[in-house]
């Protein structure tokens, strides 16, 4: 990597931001409570740093697990409506509704359903993600071109081949699009899922940082947030340009 | 015995007797097909013209199963009628799109119709791996279809189809798309390749060169309700190469089909604009 494709890479971007977080905030005499300078941050995230590691690998726990159940659940559901219209009509509407309840209200239930465990966590971040990726799975199944159906037709292809062979490739790119919405929203899930009582996590953190005020403390928490849904989506890329480079035309 | 068999006619390969095919319901009926009789002798190479839009692709969709024709005609594949949908699987079918499958390499997509049959993929990939040569696409096989030339992707779908072995191939102006260099190239090349494996080949095009070119036999197709117009059997030899584009017989017969070409594509030119 030559010194331009560095200057334009994601890492130069952050220390970017970093160096003018650094410069311009005691260039401007920017009061702390709207942002403290970059050192007291790191300062004040050193600090806590066992408990920002056990918070940090709690939360991901989380997200990662709700995460694939959504994958596993959408998927799942795309797929069978795709292959069944009654399906579609009775389910698809019921999940549309589903979305525009506030997860606030809806991570109460789980609560009182699962308390206060993982498990509630994990289904809250579940239940943001797996819309997007069901509904991306439906796109890109019905995307299925009529001619290469029937040519696979024509070499007597069975229901399922044509499924496993044609659809669920040309369908692959959508899912990844699918799921690359949906690990931000598992993300905001578990923080969410967390503020209903816990003692470790992130979204924990946040809320105590919030109630005493730690101006600091939430910024580094931001930071901490913004880094794992980075590396979440940082994963899916790379996920799909190894194994699902080709674009439907 | 040998007598015995001998004594029997060997049927045509692929025979249509009286197909129709009409979309919805009198009076707003639109008849893309009728009235098709043809027969097509075992090991054949024949090649149909037709104005545009004359009912060749549905035609062709009905002798590949994937529409069933009108109640009212039959097809016979080695004097067999066939129901509907008998025919899926049992004819060579290759559209005008080489429709190659991105995901695949090419030698993944040469192998597809065998692994729909089922044939293990070690073994389905030996048996493409030796004709890469022949299809000149030797070296090419870890490549993907966007690495390709338009020529080379029309070869890899030609294999494709070739590999799935019916006696019956169906091609649907497969050079179409192709620049006339390219196109002259692969028509010399498909004669030899079917010189060589003997299938009985049924050829749509809209190029006449092109269909006497190949041909044993030339089916022109009426305008719109497409129905068959004439025949005329090519009895240029063979081997042919290009020379034979010039000689007083080919112009003969280009001649006498052209006349009949044009006067059935004025007749879709008129009823286009009333």
């Amino acid at each position: 990597m030559n010194a331009r494709a560095l200057a334009r890479s994601p890492v130069a971007s952050v220390v970017y931001v970093a160096a003018a977080w650094l410069v311009l905030v005691p260039l401007f005499k920017v009061q702390p409570r709207y942002l403290p300078p970059l050192p007291v941050v790191l300062a004040d995230g050193l600090s806590v740093w066992p408990d920002l590691v056990a918070g940090f690998w709690r939360t991901l726990v989380e997200t990662v697990l709700g995460f694939l159940a959504g994958v596993v659940l959408g998927v799942g559901f795309g797929i069978a409506f795709s292959a069944s219209r009654i399906m579609e009509r009775a389910f698809l509407p019921i999940f549309v509704a589903l979305q525009t309840v506030p997860v606030i209200a809806f991570g109460a239930i789980v609560v009182i359903w699962f308390g206060n465990t993982i498990m509630a966590k994990v289904v809250i971040a579940l239940y943001l993600a797996f819309f997007p990726i069901a509904v991306n799975t439906l796109r890109g199944l019905e995307l299925a071109d009529p001619q290469r159906i029937a040519l696979m037709k024509s070499f007597g292809a069975s229901h399922l081949q044509l499924f496993l062979k044609l659809a669920l490739p040309t369908a692959l790119p959508n899912i990844l699009i699918g799921m690359k919405l949906a690990v931000a929203l598992s993300l905001a899930g578990a923080i969410v899922g967390e503020w209903f009582g816990d003692t470790v996590g992130l979204g924990v953190m946040l809320l105590q940082a919030l109630y005493f005020e730690q101006i600091p403390r939430v910024w580094v928490l931001i930071i901490a947030c913004g880094a794992m849904g980075t590396l979440l989506y940082g994963a899916l890329v790379l996920l799909e340009r190894r194994f699902v480079w080709w674009r439907t035309d | 015995m040998p007598d015995e068999t001998t004594a029997v006619a060997t049927p045509p390969h692929l025979q249509l007797v009286n197909v129709w095919k009409r979309f919805g319901e009198a009076p707003k009926q639109t008849v893309a097909v009728r009235n098709v009789d043809l027969s097509i002798e075992p090991g054949a190479f024949v090649t149909l013209i037709g104005p545009s839009g004359c009912g060749k692709s549905t035609l062709f969709s009905m002798i590949s199963g994937l529409l069933p024709p009108d109640s009212d005609g039959s097809l016979l594949l080695n004097g067999k009628v066939q129901q509907d949908g008998a025919l899926l699987g049992k004819i060579a079918f290759m559209p005008q799109r080489d429709l190659l499958f991105p995901w695949r390499t090419v030698l993944d997509n040469a192998t597809l119709a065998l692994e729909v049959e089922g044939m293990p993929r070690r073994r389905a990939r030996a048996k493409a791996e030796a004709l890469f040569p022949e299809f000149g696409l030797g070296g090419f096989e870890q490549h993907y279809p966007h690495q390709l030339s338009g020529g080379m992707r029309q070869r890899v779908a030609l294999m494709r189809t070739f590999l799935f072995e019916r006696d019956l191939i169906l091609l649907d102006e497969p050079f179409g798309a192709l620049d006339a260099l390219t196109r002259s190239m692969m028509q010399r090349w498909l004669l030899d390749i079917w010189a060589k494996h003997r299938r009985t080949v049924l050829f749509i095009t809209h190029d006449i060169d092109e269909a006497i070119f190949l041909g044993d036999k030339v089916v022109v197709m009426t305008a719109r309700p497409g129905t068959i117009k004439c025949e005329e059997a090519i009895t240029l030899p063979r081997p042919r190469d290009l020379g034979v584009v010039t000689t007083p017989e080919f112009m003969a017969v280009k001649k006498k089909l052209l006349a009949v070409v044009e006067e059935e594509s004025l007749k879709t030119f008129a009823a286009a604009s009333p």
